[in-house]
């Protein structure tokens, strides 16, 4: 049962037990020494154990970053916390301890084994994260509703579940209930589920589960689909023409123009309307299309262009490789031969022979990749060139097809003032239709109000053409520019880490090689 | 050359006489057309020919004397069916007619050899050689194809020489006789073999004509042994692949370019020096191998089978020599001449000029010009549309048009030749006595039948360095259902080297052994079926100090390892059945790479320096990366200067890491790869003295193998197969017993009865009664008469009996004890006997009432009675 923690003094996680923890937990006998010695680092600890310490609270574990077993059962634990850094963990036991709900575990996905036995856990949730779990115990909880079992139907790995010691165990249905609804149970409340339960389980809750299903069916198609449009959606993005490939530029023109609306209702001006937009959906997909046509060049440029300095790379890298290797082999063969020396002049003169062949393998090594350095740059300049040009081109294009657009705008405006005005005179003539809306007539007063209402409707769809245009072109230069750089960077820093490499690799040497001389000069 | 000449006389004379005859032939000629003969300048004078004619005549042909003949008293015809020993009305036909046609062949083309057209049989009686040819289809699916039925035929006869190397034989012996003494010339085999193809779909011929020597005389010393020829590699060329957009330029080359020219300059003449001595070589080779020029160069008689292409998808038309079973194209060398050649349908003579050889001959044979024709069939193959269809004129056609409407109505008279017939015996024992022997150029090919050898050899291959065959090269031996699936055994004489092939199945699972010496710790390869054994083991190879091992698919991604051996250490107290194996110097292990760990911690190879207790460790590289970790433990000594115990200090362990890594660097993780490390070196060391072990083992066991050399025999081999043979004896055995029982049960009491009845009609009821009456009274008869026989039998000997008593009470004062004994013995034999009459006399007074009504019961039943007899009751 709880301890109730009125009765005994509630203890803090702090250094000094997490040391003694660690330490009497560690490496035993002589790797135990040694570990002494050397100290253990709490980043390294894969499992640790603080059963019956009393702790209150869960803090200061977040330097175990790479723990893998945790145990924090019979203490006096009133909330999941302080466990978000230790996302390697895969068995958490936090048994009989006095947590009312679930939570702060959202971190923790590579977790498999929950133990949460005997605390006063009233519903099951916030587990989403666990995509792993295979066994969960959950006895001895206040758990009172069966719907609490549909939920653990995401669960797809779960083959062990307790849930003996609850409310919900108390109802006749109870193991039917489970059994039928998570069929990938193996054990419940540590006995296992014999087939003929199961076919009876399914059998008696035939109905309800194919309902169930069938929800969920329709659920996950929904996700799915969902998730094509979005995909979609991000493929159209990366071309920057998304939502071009219908009316939507269209209708945006018209959703904030109020006058535009009001003058559409103009006799003659529907049908313009009409026609105007035809046209300019057609110009739109036009630039969908043309887009995605280009994105699908710049992407093969792209690959063909990774896959050639990848190849480039490799052939390097094994060119390197070979050199090394026969050195290895020269150089294993020569350190023998100078163990074996007796003669000391004779010593000095392999070991400077050593070292030249180090150095040359220095110098064969790093001429390699100077090369190596001196070619890439060249192709990179080249497909720099390439995709500027290409992403140029593309905007120049999407430029005159906005332009049509523009005129096509044009056009309509000049059309719509037209009827505007003939509209103001027939209105100044008094003869307007009776069926205008009172908005409209608004409109029509004088002339300046009908040309400024025109006007104004006119400068709202062309700042909408321009912003879209403006926001294509900028996008995708920001794109060719992060691109180059992106490129650029990683070349840097491939040739960085290689000549790192290499030096390290000398320095190694010849510091094996001077060692092989001390040793020899103190024997 | 001669045949040259001859034809070229042939065709001067043909040329002379042709305007003469030409009225003549008009008349006479019934089934043939006016023969053309090609004109050719004639360049020789008649004195040369009458000299070639006088130096022909001189040459003797030497006949082969230990080749046994192939004569007719051998022959027993007493067995033959009648169709071999007369000839049918349309078989007499078909003589006369063949006889007409070569009278106006010899006519028209004088100075031609005659044509083989009718041979005599096996009992001199003449037969048409299509008639000869029996088109069969064998029975077994290993003959459907030419290639392995042209090696059957040549497996399965022994060759016989022509008795006149010049001249078709007088006697051609049907297909039957032939298989049955499994000898015979070229014309048998080509009988035969043509037989064969053409029941299995090809359209094929037998030729008569020329051929070289080597061919007609089965001599294959000139030719390389097929088997020794190996495969010719196939180059792959690498496909070029064009260079990419990006690809990098390659770096700037800086080598003069003249004087690579020089050199390309030097290389080339060195190299063209060497190719010429290699052709004066090879061709000084090849003079020495060339024969001895034959004297009798295309004028020897051949007979082989042609097969054209059209049928069972053959693309080209080839010949096949029934001797060697060998194909050559139609352009062959060998073959110097075609005078005829039928199948059986028809018969056709060539008429082309075969100065070059076989090379110019156009195998059509409907055109008329080519091929003479003897029978105007319906089914002659159909001159192709090709330009020569111009040759035929129109005239000509409707001449014939008449002629064939007289000729259609004969056809070619179904073959006398009986079925031909291949017992499974004789197609399993293929060769004469189940052994053959094929010598060829510098080799020596022999063949068994499988089960004749006791340790399963089915055929050997011996290798020659030189023609004459003296000095060995290697030998190869084939093995057939070995028990230890050995395949082929190659011994190589110039190295010594030995190997053995074995099929999977073998306990060690092994593939090849290649060995010098069957002592173990010697230079040997062993390989294994890999997938056969749980540790994933390819290949052994062991040389007297090292051992190196070969795996693959292992789960801890062992790819090889390699163990030093140091010499043997002498134990003083050495006793023979304690091991001692050789210490281990060095072991080296790699591994492939494990890509589930990083590649800074997945070790590619590790060397366990056992002497000098050194453990270097050398990892992947990563893919980026050029250099490799290693890492190096030194366990010098466990106690340091003060006598503390030393666990671990950085000197023992020296490491080179690519990136260097933070919990690496501590002492505790070292320790810990170093304890590791140290039971890792237990386990090789282990596995390395059981691999030893396991040598030894595989010795020993192919020692064994090699002494009993059992054979596996199919279940399915019903001869063979004494187990399967032993149980169904018995099953037959029960079989015939059950069938005697059943006749037993089936005899007919009513029978003798029935047949005095008149036959056919139908019982009455008067008759039934009748029937059955009588036959109850007469089985109540025998009943009576057996006891009579028993009882008088029974008397006769109480009788006997009694009269010896008799004798012996008289006389039993003088009576020598053999006697008495004699007497006593008698008498109780004879007690035994009566008191056996009287038991069975018993028994037949107890069962007789019952057998009485069992018949009785039982001709109730009987169908032919009963109802009638129910009707009565």
């Amino acid at each position: 049962m709880n301890r109730l923690y009125d009765s005994m003094e509630p203890r803090v996680i702090d250094d000094g037990m997490l040391k003694l923890a660690v330490g009497e937990q560690g490496p035993q006998e002589e790797a135990g020494e040694l570990a002494k010695q050397e100290g253990i680092l709490f980043k390294d600890v894969l499992s640790l154990q603080l059963d019956f310490r009393n702790i209150l609270r869960i803090d200061n574990l977040w330097q175990f970053e790479s723990l893998r077993k945790l145990q924090l059962d019979n203490n006096i634990i009133e909330k999941i916390e302080g466990l978000e850094n230790l996302t390697h963990l895969v068995w958490l036991d936090l048994s009989f301890n006095n947590i009312e709900t679930i939570e702060g575990l959202d971190t923790l996905v590579n977790l498999e084994d929950l133990s949460l036995f005997n605390n006063r856990i009233s519903s099951i949730d916030s587990l989403d994260a666990l995509v792993k779990l295979q066994v969960l115990s959950l006895g001895n909880n206040q758990i009172d509703n069966m719907m609490n079992i549909i939920y653990l139907r995401r669960f797809r790995c779960l083959r062990t579940l307790s849930l003996s010691g609850n409310p919900i165990c108390e109802a006749e249905d109870y193991k039917m209930f489970i059994c039928a609804y998570l069929p990938d149970l193996v054990y419940l409340d540590f006995r296992r589920i014999d087939d003929h339960t199961k076919e009876v389980a399914e059998a008696k809750h035939h109905y309800s589960i194919e309902e169930l299903k069938h929800r969920e069916n329709l659920m996950q198609a929904r996700l799915e689909e969902e998730q094509a449009r979005r995909e979609e959606l991000e493929k159209h993005k990366t071309a920057f023409v998304e939502h071009l490939n219908g009316s939507f530029l269209f209708d945006s023109m018209y959703a904030e123009d109020s006058e535009g609306n009001k003058l559409s209702s103009l006799p003659g001006v529907s049908e313009l309307l009409e026609a105007y937009r035809d046209k300019f959906v057609i110009i739109c997909v036009n630039i969908f299309e043309y887009g995605l046509k280009q994105q699908e060049k710049r992407k093969t440029e792209l690959d063909t262009f990774n896959e050639c300095v990848h190849e480039a790379i490799q052939e390097n890298q094994e060119q390197g490789k070979r050199k090394i290797a026969k050195f290895e082999e020269k150089h294993l063969m020569s350190l023998s031969a100078i163990r074996e020396e007796l003669e000391m002049p004779n010593i000095e003169k392999m070991i400077l022979e050593c070292s030249t062949d180090i150095s040359e393998l220095f110098d064969a090594l790093m001429t390699l990749e100077m090369q190596l350095v001196e070619q890439l740059e060249e192709t990179i300049n080249m497909f720099e060139r390439n995709i500027v040009d290409l992403v140029g081109l593309f905007v120049e294009n999407v430029q005159s097809l906005m332009a049509q657009c523009r005129d096509l705008e044009n056009h309509h405006h000049e059309k719509v003032l037209e009827i505007s005005i003939s509209t103001l005179e027939k209105a100044i003539k008094g003869d307007l239709d009776e069926d205008l809306s009172e908005d409209v007539r608004a409109l029509f007063v004088d002339k300046d109000t009908t040309v400024n209402a025109v006007g104004a409707s006119h400068d709202i769809h062309l700042l909408k053409i321009d912003n879209r245009e403006d926001e294509l072109v900028t996008r995708i230069n920001s794109w060719c520019t992060r691109l180059v750089d992106k490129i650029h960077r990683d070349e840097i820093m491939r040739n960085r880490k290689r000549v790192k490499e290499i030096n390290l690799y000398i320095d190694h040497m010849k510091s094996e090689l001077d060692n092989l001389e001390y040793s020899d000069i103190l024997d | 050359m001669e045949v040259l000449r001859e034809k070229v006389e042939e065709e001067e004379a043909a040329e002379r006489e042709e305007a003469a005859e030409r009225a003549e032939w008009a008349r006479t000629e019934k089934m043939m057309r006016p023969v053309e003969v090609r004109k050719e300048e004639t360049t020789l004078t008649q004195e040369t020919l009458r000299d070639l004619e006088k130096k022909l005549s001189e040459i003797r042909i030497p006949v082969s004397a230990e080749l046994p003949a192939f004569t007719k008293d051998i022959i027993d015809i007493s067995m033959l069916p009648v169709s071999y020993k007369t000839n049918t009305p349309k078989e007499e036909q078909l003589l006369q007619l063949a006889d007409n046609f070569s009278r106006q062949y010899s006519h028209l083309c004088p100075d031609r050899v005659p044509l083989f057209l009718h041979p005599l049989n096996e009992c001199e009686v003449p037969k048409f050689v299509s008639t000869t040819l029996r088109p069969t289809l064998m029975p077994y699916p290993e003959l459907y194809n030419w290639d392995s039925c042209a090696q059957f035929v040549s497996d399965f006869l022994t060759m016989v020489p022509l008795p006149d190397p010049l001249k078709p034989p007088s006697h051609l012996y049907s297909s039957t006789t032939v298989l049955k003494y499994q000898k015979g010339n070229c014309f048998d085999f080509s009988t035969l073999l043509c037989s064969m193809l053409i029941g299995s779909g090809y359209d094929a011929y037998c030729v008569n004509g020329y051929g070289s020597q080597d061919l007609c005389h089965m001599d294959l010393t000139r030719e390389v042994c097929p088997l020794t020829v190996k495969p010719k590699e196939t180059i792959k060329r690498e496909e070029k692949v064009l260079p990419k957009k990006y690809t990098i330029r390659p770096p700037r080359d800086l080598c003069s370019r003249f004087e690579q020219e020089q050199e390309m300059k030097r290389q080339q003449e060195i190299r063209a020096q060497e190719e010429k001595r290699l052709k004066e070589e090879e061709e000084r080779r090849m003079e020495a191998e060339k024969a001895n020029p034959d004297a009798l160069h295309g004028l020897r008689v051949h007979s082989w089978v042609l097969v054209l292409s059209g049928k069972r998808e053959v693309p080209e038309n080839f010949f096949i020599d029934p001797f060697t079973a060998r194909s050559y194209s139609t352009q062959d060398e060998h073959f110097l001449g075609i005078e005829s050649l039928w199948n059986h349908r028809n018969y056709w003579i060539n008429m082309q000029d075969c100065w070059n050889c076989c090379k110019d001959l156009i195998f059509d044979l409907g055109d008329p010009v080519r091929w003479e024709y003897m029978l105007l069939g319906t089914d002659k193959p159909v001159l192709s549309l090709t330009e020569d269809y111009s040759g035929i004129n129109d005239e000509d056609d409707v001449e014939n048009l008449d002629k064939e409407d007289e000729d259609k109505s004969f056809d070619m008279p179904h073959s006398w030749v009986e079925q031909i017939e291949i017992s499974p015996e004789a197609f399993e024992t293929r060769c004469p006595n189940g052994k053959k022997v094929i010598p060829y150029k510098r080799a020596k090919l022999e063949k068994w039948a499988p089960y004749l050898n006791r340790n399963g050899l089915v055929s050997r291959l011996t290798t020659y360095e030189d023609l004459e065959c003296t000095n060995i090269l290697e030998i190869k031996e084939w093995y057939q259902s070995r028990e230890d699936m050995l395949e082929l055994k190659h011994i190589n004489k110039t190295t010594g080297l030995k190997t053995d092939y074995f099929k999977p199945g073998h306990p060690h699972a092994l593939r090849v052994h290649s060995y010098k010496s069957m002592q173990p710790e010697m230079d040997r390869v062993i390989e294994f079926y890999e997938t056969a054994r749980v540790d994933g083991l390819i290949k052994r190879e062991e040389t007297p100090g090292t051992m190196t091992e070969y795996y693959q698919g292992r789960s801890d991604f062992l790819s090889y390892r390699h163990a030093d051996f140091g010499p043997r250490v002498k134990k003083l107290t050495l006793s023979s059945t304690e091991s001692n194996p050789r210490p281990i110097v060095k072991i080296t292990e790699q591994f492939l790479r494990n890509p589930a760990k990083p590649a800074e911690e997945d070790v590619a190879e590790r060397v366990f320096l056992v002497a000098e207790e050194r453990i270097q460790l050398r990892y992947h590289c990563r893919e980026d990366h050029i250099t490799a970790s290693k890492r190096e433990f030194l366990r010098r000594s466990e106690v340091d200067s003060k006598g503390n115990k030393i666990i671990m200090t950085p000197d023992m362990c020296i490491t080179f890491e690519v990136e260097p890594m933070e919990h690496t660097k501590k002492l505790l993780y070292q320790y810990e790869t170093l304890m590791h490390l140290k039971k890792e070196e237990k386990l090789s060391r282990h596995q390395v003295w059981e691999s030893e072990l396991e040598v030894l083992e595989i010795l020993k066991l192919r020692e064994e193998e090699e002494e009993v050399h059992t054979l596996t025999i199919s279940i399915y081999d019903t001869k063979r197969n004494e187990k399967s043979k032993e149980y169904r004896e018995a099953m037959e055995r029960v079989m015939h017993e059950e069938h005697l029982r059943q006749v037993e049960t089936q005899l007919d009491y009513l029978a003798p009865f029935l047949v005095q009845l008149p036959p056919g009609e139908k019982l009455t009821r008067w008759q039934a009664v009748r029937l059955k009456d009588e036959c109850l009274s007469d089985f109540k008869q025998r009943l009576i008469n057996k006891a009579n026989l028993i009882q008088a039998r029974f008397e006769k000997e109480t009788q006997e009996l009694q009269k010896k008593q008799q004798w012996y009470q008289e006389n039993q004062v003088t009576l020598t004890p053999e006697d008495e004994d004699q007497y006593l013995s008698y008498c109780s034999q004879a007690m035994f006997r009566i008191r056996i009459l009287e038991q069975r006399l018993n028994r037949h007074k107890e069962l007789a009432p019952l057998k009485y009504l069992a018949l009785e019961e039982k001709l109730h039943k009987d169908p032919r009675l009963g109802e009638l007899l129910k009707m009565f009751t």
